[in-house]
């Protein structure tokens, strides 16, 4: 394992190294078809076993481009991409529907992509719908019990991460020693955009988490759970997490969870502290004039 | 580079306190202010807070709110403005509007 | 003065966040939450540099729509393009939880009560999503929003707004999709990419954001009407909004989940059939896509009054 320098572009091979040898069948999910053969393919979906369980894992494919969306390659996320992770999660959530919550199968996002379909026909038809697709699709498997866990190995960018990545419960993110991007933008367009001094933003994002690119700011602002260190460590993270996440659904600790979790642990971590007094705050003048909108 | 704020104080001739708690007016774009004007005890005297990004308008800020207070012997009250590079005409305008705003 | 009716009349696209807040809702029914009274500006914003506002671009408040409380959050465009960072993200979050918590107080008491007074929320968008000088607080709230959103499904109607100039794009373009019903003026627009990333992705020749025109066909609230993603195409005066919010307050649960592009196994199922179609069509302008839906004469739908376009526009239809 110490020959790998980035796990870019190795969605595939992330899922050999994290579960069970040989178990990953690829479109394997109870109910789950495709139009056609290479329907999304960036986008790789099935079910596979991790310590004998039974998982859905949903994760990025940079090396096709897709046949009839031409703007979507590299792992990008275009419309049949989020629409066939969305069916996915779908037939994941109706496969274990009525079970117990040990028994609903984790869902395993491996999160490798640089952004969503930025075409015309991507707009003409509704990207947005996509993305958003899956992102209810994914915060519905939580809500129903799935422990959903995302492992960032490559690239985690703005909106596509939003979509494969955010809605998780718990967050994983590979080291930046392997290349790991977890950002909107990089500092360099921030800089052009907002018309701010690069060198002042690359000073100022040492101590300034909120706008600086990699897993460790989001780290300090409750945005990633844990920083794997290396590649070969990612199974055992990833093992341990979905029983943490087990756990926490069970003992109905979900407040934990999720992308309000996430705006817990920001708090907890000293990188977002504005947040929670500001809806402390709505929540006092709301109280105080309650009676004219709940009795009028 | 961070934010400049701007504190002025101004004693009019004959003040005239301001008859409600506390108005709101304006929006921070590109060239525009908002300003909060609040009724404050302050022995007929009136503060100005100004943030702004830009620097070296102290000045013209005296000037332009000096001349607002001159025009409404506004007393007893706070203003705190956010500007975004507004000019002097429409800060000026920005600040008559928010008295407008309460009818006065 | 902006009294409410005053406001009525005036236009969605030229008014301020606040005045749409105030005139969305009865007439003197709104109480704004987390006011810019309360000073919470960006923490962010000021190491750079950059201007502040008192409501960090945000409006949010609660007013009502009948016996209806309405939870209103208005985005103001003209701060900072109506970006989304750590404030204006709670302010979203705050009202959207608070939705929640007024539908669970209200199911304490009588069904008949709780159907009565079912909450609404109203989401004024005029955004192009996440503000980029505070990018990772701005992502991690959208994030909670869309959390939110599908906590409020099937319980609290989530109603899009989209009548400003900005429209809404970027990461507020998953969130408009992933709400319950969308209202567009043809003024306004809905996507993920703005014309000038596209026009930068894909060259001049594919396309030109300056073309008002083309840009307005890709995304504007005409062609959203046609695709099924706009459910109500109204007109542009806060009235028009507000009473079409109005209808959607007095709708069954069931009728409104109908409405609702995503958010279901079904509901992806049809919009796969439209990516497909769209697959074969391979449209190079929105009204390749009119006419292969059978409108035989864009030109008469682009000039069309939004009441005429209502009547004659062949829409999606999975």
């Amino acid at each position: 394992m110490d020959a790998i320098d980035t796990m870019i572009g190795m969605g595939r091979e992330t899922i050999d190294m994290i579960v069970d040898a040989g178990s990953f069948v690829e479109n394997g999910i109870p109910g789950f078809t495709l139009p056609c053969a290479d329907y999304g393919p960036g986008a790789v979906v099935g079910s596979a076993k991790m310590d004998g369980r039974v998982c859905t894992i949903v994760a990025n494919d940079a090396m096709p481009s897709n046949p009839r969306f031409p703007v979507v390659t590299s792992g990008i996320i275009g419309m049949e991409e989020g629409y066939k992770m969305a069916m996915a999660v779908y037939r994941s959530i109706e496969a274990d529907a009525g079970k117990p919550l040990a028994d609903k199968r984790p869902l395993l996002l491996i999160v490798d992509t640089p952004g969503n379909g930025p075409g015309k026909v991507e707009e003409i038809v509704g990207m947005n719908k996509a993305t958003g697709a899956y992102q209810l699709a994914l915060a519905e498997a939580r809500k129903t019990g799935h422990p959903v866990l995302a492992v960032v190995i490559g690239r985690a960018i703005s909106g596509a991460f939003l979509c494969h990545g955010l809605q998780a419960d718990q967050i994983l993110s590979l080291s930046d020693k392997y290349g790991t991007m977890i950002h909107v933008m990089p500092l360099t367009s921030i800089a052009r955009i907002t018309k701010q001094d690069i060198e002042k933003l690359t000073a100022l994002s040492k101590t300034n988490p909120v706008f600086a690119a990699g897993p460790e700011f989001f780290f300090r602002l409750g945005g990633v759970e844990e920083i794997i260190e290396a590649p070969d460590a990612i199974r055992d993270c990833v093992l341990k997490h979905i029983d943490e996440i087990y756990r926490l659904k069970a003992e109905r600790q979900t407040d934990r969870l999720g992308p309000w979790g996430r705006g817990e642990l920001g708090e907890e971590r000293g990188g977002r502290v504005t947040r929670k007094a500001v809806m402390q705050r709505m929540n006092e003048q709301f109280a105080a004039v309650a009676d004219r909108y709940l009795r009028a | 580079m961070a934010l400049n704020q701007l504190h002025f104080e101004f004693a009019p001739a004959t003040p005239r306190a301001f008859p409600v708690a506390a108005v709101h007016y304006g929006v921070v774009g590109s060239g525009d202010m908002e300003v909060i004007i609040e009724a404050c005890a302050l022995a007929g005297k009136t503060q100005v807070t100004v943030t702004t990004p830009v620097t070296g308008f102290d000045h013209v800020w005296q000037l332009v709110l000096g001349r607002f207070i001159d025009e409404s012997q506004l007393a007893d009250a706070h203003i705190s403005i956010n500007d975004n590079n507004a000019t002097p005409v429409v800060v000026s305008l920005r600040l008559r509007q928010a008295l407008l705003e309460i009818g006065e | 003065m902006s009294t409410w009716h005053t406001l009525q009349e005036r236009s969605f696209l030229e008014s301020s966040a606040r005045q749409r807040a105030i005139g969305l809702v009865d007439a003197g029914s709104f109480s704004e939450l987390v006011g810019p009274l309360e000073r919470f500006v960006s923490p962010h914003l000021p190491i750079l540099g950059e201007a502040i506002e008192f409501d960090d671009g945000i409006v949010t408040g609660v007013g009502l729509l009948g016996k209806h409380p309405a939870i209103v959050i208005s985005q103001e465009g003209r701060f900072i393009g109506g970006s989304v960072g750590e404030v204006g993200g709670a302010k979203m979050v705050g009202a959207l939880k608070l939705a929640l918590s007024i539908f669970e107080s209200l199911q304490q008491g009588s069904a008949a009560e709780a159907e009565a007074r079912r909450p609404i929320v109203l989401i004024s968008f005029e955004t192009g999503g996440v503000r980029l000088h505070e990018a990772n607080a701005g992502l991690l709230a959208h994030a909670e929003v869309m959390d939110l959103l599908q906590d409020l499904r099937r319980k609290v109607p989530v109603v899009a707004l989209i009548g400003s100039k900005i429209g809404c794009f970027g990461g507020m373009g998953f969130i408009a999709a992933a709400t319950d019903v969308i209202v567009m003026s043809e003024f306004s627009r809905l996507g993920l990419t703005g014309p000038e990333v596209i026009e930068q992705e894909m060259g001049r020749n594919e396309f030109d954001a300056s073309d008002r025109a083309l840009v307005f066909r890709t995304t504007g609230g005409k062609h959203k009407f046609i695709m099924g993603d706009c459910n109500f195409l109204v007109g542009d005066t806060l009235a028009d909004f507000r009473r079409q919010a109005q209808h959607v307050a007095q709708m069954s649960m069931i009728e409104i989940e109908g409405m609702r592009r995503i958010g279901s196994r079904g509901a992806v199922e049809r919009q796969m059939k439209l990516v497909a179609f769209a697959a074969d069509l391979r449209p190079r302008d929105s009204t390749d896509m009119w006419k292969a839906l059978g409108n035989k004469e864009p030109q008469q739908l682009i000039a069309a009054s939004e009441e005429e376009f209502q009547k004659i526009a062949v829409r999606w239809n999975a």
